[in-house]
């Protein structure tokens, strides 16, 4: 395992405007190709960490790096870079309503100026491996809970990414798809991805024998387990 | 990932990819955008800047044609004591301006067009049997010659010393100030008109990134840079500048042919007021108003999403 770590908290703290801060004094390393679940009960602060990994939060204290580079003071200029090393399945799946199950797949795709030619296929057989092959053109006000759930999972993994990052992905599928889910997020990690998975579901976590960091009331208070 | 993909083609098999190739959605919704309401304000802005910049440019062919005319002719007006002497000096003078080269035409009034002309304060009478009529001498400057013609002028009062030279530049200059005028309001008006495309485009541009605050922020996260933002929103502006501002010039040239079609056909009009067609200068000066009005809004949109992009992470 490489040494220099691809997320690095120092200290870090995050506060939602004036209010007293969700997470304190997060001092985090993860390395490349590691695998961690990240668990808590529900408004720990798992998402707010998530949040700061993908640089949707500054820290409003401390420091973070990313990949080697110092995500806080890096120039704006230099943040997509960043983020398009990462993959990200959120929560609430935050699909584009008006794009279809193909369109926000590719999403990452395009925004990074990649030739529609050269995702075609890799998109395609994302969406059909999701089991939503025949649902390409359907846009998400059209699509279940599951579906848009994994059309997020789908865009999150399309740019084959350095970190993936997903929170509570397997909240709005079938037992079978979820099983399906995680065997990939684990074959990634496999191939070099590290992956880190936020979830309240301990049964999750136990059956993967993968390492969990545990948040409550904003602090990290435990890690454990086997280790990626 | 080769495993990966080794697995992903293990899997069903759905429709053929391909069939997406012709998709390529903006990635703003056009509502975003103020679609409709938005393209009619820039057709309504476009309109009038296309009318301004009309009238800016039928103000200077009309007053270049009055002041080229102006500006070639001259009167010579000769008086004296009585009739004889008036036609001596006429005479010479006539010879004199001749001789100088300076005019291609040189044309004595004859005293019937004189009286014609007085027709109008004296009646329709002999005035020349009981008035000393001065002598009218209409020249046409020979601009070729490039003679010097206040030389030219002065010596003319050697052999006509009853002359009063009208070179018309008291009318030209007067008509110069009041064109330069009215074309400088028409000018301002065109500004303003642009400006206001460009407030509309920074309130519609706000507007649209408040609206679709959610997409933006999804579109950062999946690694899109500002520019890449701003030129989705440029380019969304572009259009609907291109299809508002085409609309406006249709109207504008509608307007503008029905107006010099009636100037055309209108008997009493014609005679003082000024004489204008779509010509083809006309039309490619207004054929760049779209394309003033499409950059002016894109390029507003697009520094103002800029700007508004920086406040975010």
């Amino acid at each position: 395992m490489d040494n220099t770590p691809i997320v690095a908290f120092e200290d870090a703290g995050l506060a939602y405007g004036s209010e007293a801060e969700t997470l304190s004094d997060i001092n985090l390393q993860l390395f490349p190709g590691e695998f961690r679940f990240l668990t808590g009960p529900s408004g720990a602060g798992k998402t707010s960490l998530l949040k700061m990994i993908y640089l949707a939060k500054r820290p409003t204290r401390g420091r973070l790096h990313l990949f080697g580079e110092d995500a806080v003071a890096a120039p704006r200029d230099a943040l997509p870079t960043l983020r398009r090393r990462i993959g990200v399945v959120f929560q609430e799946f935050r699909l584009i309503d008006h794009l279809t199950a193909f369109e926000n797949v590719a999403l990452p795709m395009k925004v990074a100026g990649i030739n529609q030619n050269q995702y075609i296929e890799d998109v395609s057989e994302l969406l059909n491996w999701v089991g939503l092959g025949r649902r390409m053109d359907a846009k998400p006000p059209t699509l279940s809970g599951g579906e848009k759930q994994r059309v997020a999972l789908a865009r999150a993994l399309v740019t084959k990414p350095d970190l993936i990052l997903a929170d509570e992905p397997t909240g709005n599928v079938d037992p079978a798809m979820s099983e399906r889910i995680m065997k990939l997020f684990v074959e990634l990690n496999k191939l070099g991805a590290a992956v880190v998975i936020a979830t309240h579901d301990l049964h999750l976590v136990q059956s993967l024998g993968k390492s969990a960091l545990t948040i409550s009331d904003g602090r990290v208070v435990r890690s454990s387990g086997a280790g990626g | 990932m080769n495993e990966v993909q080794t697995n992903i083609n293990e899997v069903q098999t759905g429709r053929n990819s391909r069939d997406h190739h012709g998709k390529n959605a903006p990635l703003l919704p056009e509502a975003g955008a103020g679609g409709a309401p938005l393209t009619a304000v820039i057709a309504v802005i476009s309109f009038l800047a296309a009318m301004a910049l009309a009238a800016l440019l039928i103000i200077n062919q009309t007053t270049s044609a009055w002041t080229a005319s102006l500006k070639s002719e001259a009167t010579i007006q000769i008086k004296g004591e009585s009739a004889e002497a008036i036609l001596a000096q006429t005479n010479a003078a006539e010879q004199y301006l001749n001789d100088s080269g300076a005019f291609s035409k040189v044309r004595i009034i004859s005293d019937d067009e004189a009286a014609a002309l007085l027709e109008p304060w004296l009646g329709n009478n002999n005035v020349a049997a009981f008035l000393t009529i001065p002598a009218l001498i209409e020249v046409e400057i020979n601009a070729r010659a490039g003679a010097d013609l206040s030389t030219v002028y002065a010596g003319l009062v050697d052999v006509a010393p009853g002359v009063i030279v009208d070179d018309h530049s008291r009318w030209h200059d007067r008509l110069s100030a009041a064109a330069q005028s009215m074309q400088s309001i028409a000018f301002l008006v065109f500004a303003l008109v642009l400006a206001a495309a460009c407030a509309v485009s920074i309130f519609a541009a706000r507007a649209g990134l408040a609206a679709n605050r959610d997409i933006v922020s999804i579109l950062h996260l999946v690694g899109a840079t500002d520019a890449f933002i701003a030129e989705e929103v440029q380019r969304r502006f572009f259009l609907l500048g291109l299809r508002g501002s085409l609309a406006g010039l249709l109207v504008a040239m509608v307007s503008l042919g029905a107006a010099a079609f009636t100037l055309r056909t209108s008997i009493n009009a014609s005679n003082f007021m000024p004489e204008f067609s779509l010509n083809a200068t006309l039309m490619i000066a207004l054929l760049t108003v779209p394309i003033i009005v499409c950059l002016a809004t894109a390029i507003t949109a697009r520094h103002t999403v800029l700007r508004a992009l920086i406040d975010e992470y």
